[in-house]
């Protein structure tokens, strides 16, 4: 480390890419810390150092919300030293600065507008579609023609990777004296007018110093993950994963692709156009964002300031929709099986925790129920629920087997009826109408868990959903998965290279059916009451809205679906008429217009145009998987039909040509 | 034996509705193999369209018209609705379906169900969430064959629904824009060069079907008495049944499934409390859908629909 470093570079190109980068990561940084990151930490330390207490928030409650903007100022550190490493500073700064301000300052703005994180965020969702679609006007009338990305592609000598090491360290730490020269000024200005209090004082000493240093450390950090994704990186963790297979010229093999397969490959290579894109850099959104997701219980007081345990009530919600549109991407999306009933199966894990776990059980069995001990037993029959539910998948699926598509979804749309039906009407078992109530919460030592304590069952459907994630990623990769793939795509073909189609489907439906018992089993649980009526095609439809709208077949597709899908039906519309109650607010005007309308009464309306809509622009959904995405969108913006290479051997390893046969 | 006619009789009057919103549906499969969910929600703006209509002209529930001026309000009423529903059909047609004609085979279905649901929230904002009543207009009068008694509602409905019915196989099987409409759905590529303008065909098709669906729903709230936003997803279904039994994308299949469900869903309730609890009629859905499987379980093609191989 040199006294090299702490000299702004002098060569005008890479004066010119630090301005750039500084300035794009300054604005959202700044933005942050003076909405919430700012009182967050001073409300910390005069908690912890002298008696100031805010109602509602407890000092864990300060602490970990003070571990989440210091985990965000150390992502954005290490981001720094990625971008300023791994940018190739082609693109130009102007652009860069109106994405970042547009993806990060609107969303920002609008959740602070409207005081709610639901609302803001689907106002973003509709204003992001038409800054895309403003920017393309713009970039085909400026006759803009971005440089080609496989332009970069090329072995970078030792030298050149020092100087990009070197640069990603200078970036954190002149990323890091910026931000703290500019924080300290803000500060300053509240001591001059009125006054700091002690521990505030100190730390706003302390991070003056400290904050160039983590800069510098963070953004070395981030340099030599940049470095990673080098070309000559690459080619050796290609040349040492398996000595015996024939020797891979990555730079060839790149080359020799179509325009869009390059693009896609070369989107994780550095140097790269556009950073904020690549891979590299979605590990530290990743780890941003499951920072937020894990600590916000403790962050959402301090961000709004009522309404926490609604809000994370409705998360809590929210989290068993995410695990049922995984459990059907599995069969609509994998096994390419039209299914319409699915809310069956999560009747039966539903009903198997109500009937076992409260006091249904004694009137089953005729057993006395301990209210202390019985709940324990929510952790094996979340698995039992689970089988269940897989069992009568099965056995569901065995009539659809010789079915095809359209009557498929009419077979599997029956049983969605005929099951709430059953556990309506057997109601000597299942107490019909009225259902199944006073069912227990789970119990976990140490812990009050309630069905009005959300905040364990937040936690509890993370954890469920981390872990359904990664089952489904394996079953995806498994060569299971790739037989669902295969029978999705085309069934006789499938047949016909060896896959045993009725037990595939089979695994499918289980598979699924598996899913949506645990989110049944967690429901019940949640709820504390389960009846019937709960349980119709509607709840089907909203289901496989889910799967379609993020995306069939693709992993975070489906959650951000589940997501969006889960906000439009139950929260945004009932938070639209909370607003339009308000006198204060500007909904207020709908109120005074028309008496009787609620926005709730239009919600199907909304949904139904949001399908159609979805379906007639977007039918690949909001994050198509790869392979999606090249079906339904074959011409690609005036490129020529390009023949993939025919010279390389298939089974390359991670290699894919695309080759249109017409 | 004279309550299991009876309740044949009161089985085929109203399986005569089902039939004819069953006709709707198994002539868009046929052609675009498409489950038009949003047919049932035709039928039910059809029923209010009719209430509508009547209201118009001063009808309500309990208003006794007599003689032509019954005759002419019934008559409005039914062609009314008929034209308005069918426009409707054509328009979704060319809003919702025909940019997806190309794409993959769900896009469409679920294009069709965002606007069942959309249909489904008109309803509702239009006349509320609350049972209609349908003014009951046509005279009541009970005839007596023996043992067994239907009313003249039932003839009423039984009637038009028959004549439409003949009316449709007419149209399908003796006139030009039958015969395109048979093309277009055996090969759509080999009709539109034998000169058959598809996009018009497939419109006329959703015209019909629609149509139909609107008089289903006039004869509908006359048999019944009220109608409700929910109406056309429950009948819809039980169509939609009705024309997967008899073979989807055959017009005569369609008929005699629908008729056929009417009669099992009476008979259901014959079985009493002791085999299934609450008795049968509380059960009548499941059975429906249990008898649907069955027969897809065995029977693919439907009653009377034709096997066809699956071309590699």
């Amino acid at each position: 480390m040199s006294m090299r470093l702490l000299k702004f570079p002098d060569e005008r190109e890479t004066r010119l890419l630090f301005v750039k980068w500084l300035v794009a990561l300054l604005i959202p940084v700044l933005a942050f810390t003076l909405w919430d990151g700012e009182s967050i930490l001073n409300n910390t330390l005069l908690t912890l150092f002298t008696g100031f207490t805010v109602e509602g928030v407890t000092t864990i409650g300060f602490v970990l919300s003070t571990v989440f903007v210091l985990i965000f100022y150390a992502v954005t550190f290490a981001l720094a030293g990625y971008f300023l490493a791994a940018d190739s500073g082609r693109r130009s700064m102007i652009e860069l600065w109106i994405d970042v301000v547009i993806f990060t300052l609107v969303p920002m703005l609008l959740v602070i507008l409207t005081t709610s994180l639901v609302v803001g965020l689907a106002l973003c969702i509709v204003v992001w579609p038409i800054y895309f679609w403003v920017r393309k006007r713009v970039v085909a009338a400026l006759h803009y023609a971005p440089p080609d990305p496989l332009d970069e592609v090329m072995e970078l000598s030792p030298a050149q990777q020092d100087a990009l090491k070197d640069r990603g360290r200078s970036g954190g730490f002149w990323f890091g004296t910026a931000f703290s020269l500019i924080w300290l000024v803000i500060d300053l200005v509240y001591l001059f007018s009125g006054g700091l209090p002690t521990p505030v004082l100190i730390f706003v000493i302390l991070r003056t110093i400290l904050f160039p240093v983590f800069g510098l450390l963070l953004g070395q950090l981030g340099g030599e993950l940049a470095l990673r994704r080098t070309l000559g990186a690459l080619q050796k963790k290609a040349d040492a994963k398996d000595k015996n297979a024939p020797a891979v010229d990555l730079e060839s093999e790149i080359k020799s692709l179509s325009p869009t397969r390059a693009r896609e490959e070369v989107k994780e290579l550095v140097p790269n156009d556009q950073p904020m894109r690549s891979r590299g850099a979605q590990l530290f959104y990743l780890a941003l964002l499951a920072a937020f997701v894990l600590l916000y219980p403790a962050l959402d007081p301090l961000l709004f300031s009522f309404g926490t345990v609604g809000r994370i009530s409705g998360f809590a919600d929210a989290g068993y929709y995410v695990i049922l549109a995984l459990g059907l991407n599995i069969v609509v999306g994998f096994a390419g099986l039209l299914d319409l009933g699915y809310v069956a199966f999560f009747a039966i894990g539903a009903y198997t925790w109500a009937l076992i776990g409260s006091g249904q059980f004694t009137v089953l069995t005729g057993l006395q129920v301990n209210p202390q001990v019985w709940p324990w037993l929510f952790w094996p029959v979340l698995i039992l629920s689970a089988c269940v539910a897989a069992f009568w998948g099965v056995l569901l699926g065995i009539p659809t087997l010789r079915l095809r598509g359209d009557y498929l979804a009419i077979v599997t749309l029956g049983f969605g009826e005929i099951i709430p039906i059953i556990f309506l009407q057997m109601d000597k078992y299942t107490n019909g109408t009225n259902g199944v109530v006073g069912i227990f919460s789970p119990h976990f030592p140490g812990i009050n868990w309630t069905t009005f304590t959300p905040v364990p069952y937040y936690y509890l459907i993370l954890a469920l959903i981390v872990l359904l994630i990664f089952i489904n990623l394996r079953l995806r990769d498994s060569r299971l998965g790739r037989a669902w793939i295969a029978i999705r795509e085309d069934e006789i073909a499938a047949a016909s290279s060896g896959i045993n189609l009725a037990n595939t489907k089979l695994f499918a439906f289980g598979a699924g059916a598996f899913f949506s018992g645990i989110a049944g089993a967690y429901h019940a649980a949640k709820v504390g009451n389960v009846t019937p009526d709960a349980f119709s095609y509607n709840d089907s439809i909203i289901y496989l809205a889910m799967v379609v709208i993020g995306g069939l077949g693709s992993i975070p597709g489906v959650i951000v679906g589940a997501l969006v899908v889960y906000a439009v039906n139950q929260l945004i519309l009932a938070q639209l008429d909370t607003m339009a109650a308000d006198p204060s607010s500007v909904l207020h005007i709908v109120k005074v217009l028309a008496p009787t309308f609620t926005f709730d009464s239009i919600r199907n309306l909304i949904f139904g145009t949001i399908l159609v809509t979805v379906m007639l622009f977007r039918p690949e959904g909001l994050i198509p998987s790869a392979r999606r995405r090249r079906e339904l969108h074959h011409v690609d913006q005036g490129q020529d039909v390009e023949v993939g290479s025919l010279d390389v051997p298939p089974g390359t390893p991670g290699f894919e040509s695309e080759i249109r046969v017409e | 034996m004279s309550l299991v006619l009876q309740l044949i009789v009161y089985g085929i009057a109203t399986g005569a509705i089902y039939a004819l919103i069953a006709l709707g549906y198994t002539m868009v499969y046929g052609i675009i193999e498409l489950i038009n969910f949003a047919h049932g929600d035709i039928f039910m703006i059809g029923s209010m369209v009719s209430i509508a209509i009547f209201n118009l002209l001063g009808i309500n529930s309990d208003s006794h018209p007599t003689g032509w001026f019954l005759a002419v309000a019934m008559i409005l009423s039914c062609v009314g609705a008929m034209l308005i529903c069918a426009v409707l059909g054509v328009v979704i047609e060319r809003i919702a379906y025909r940019p997806l004609r190309n794409a993959p085979r769900l896009a469409p279905l679920i294009s069709a169900i965002g606007v069942s649901l959309i249909l489904e929230d008109v309803g509702k904002l239009w006349k509320g969430n609350t049972y209609i009543p349908f003014p009951q207009i046509f005279p009541n009068i009970t005839y007596k064959a023996g043992a067994i008694s239907f009313s003249s509602i039932n003839v009423f409905v039984l009637v038009v629904a028959l004549l439409l019915m003949v009316a449709l196989n007419w149209l399908i099987t003796r006139t030009r824009i039958g015969r395109a409409m048979r093309a277009v759905a055996q090969d759509r590529d080999a009709a539109a060069l034998m000169g058959v303008n598809v996009n018009r065909i497939i419109s006329t098709t959703f015209f019909i079907g629609a149509a139909l669906a609107g008089a289903a729903g006039f004869i509908y709230g006359l048999q019944y008495g009220s109608t409700i936003f929910t109406l056309g997803f429950n009948l819809g279904l039980v169509a939609f049944t009705a024309a997967v039994l008899g073979g989807i994308g055959n017009i005569v299949g369609a008929m005699v499934g629908g008729i056929l469900i009417g009669i099992i869903e009476a008979l259901a309730t014959l079985i009493p409390p002791t085999v299934l609890p609450h008795g049968g009629s509380a059960w009548s859905r499941a059975i429906l859908f249990g008898i649907l499987i069955l027969i897809l379980i065995f029977r693919p093609a439907g009653l009377l629909g034709q096997q066809t191989p699956e071309k590699v």
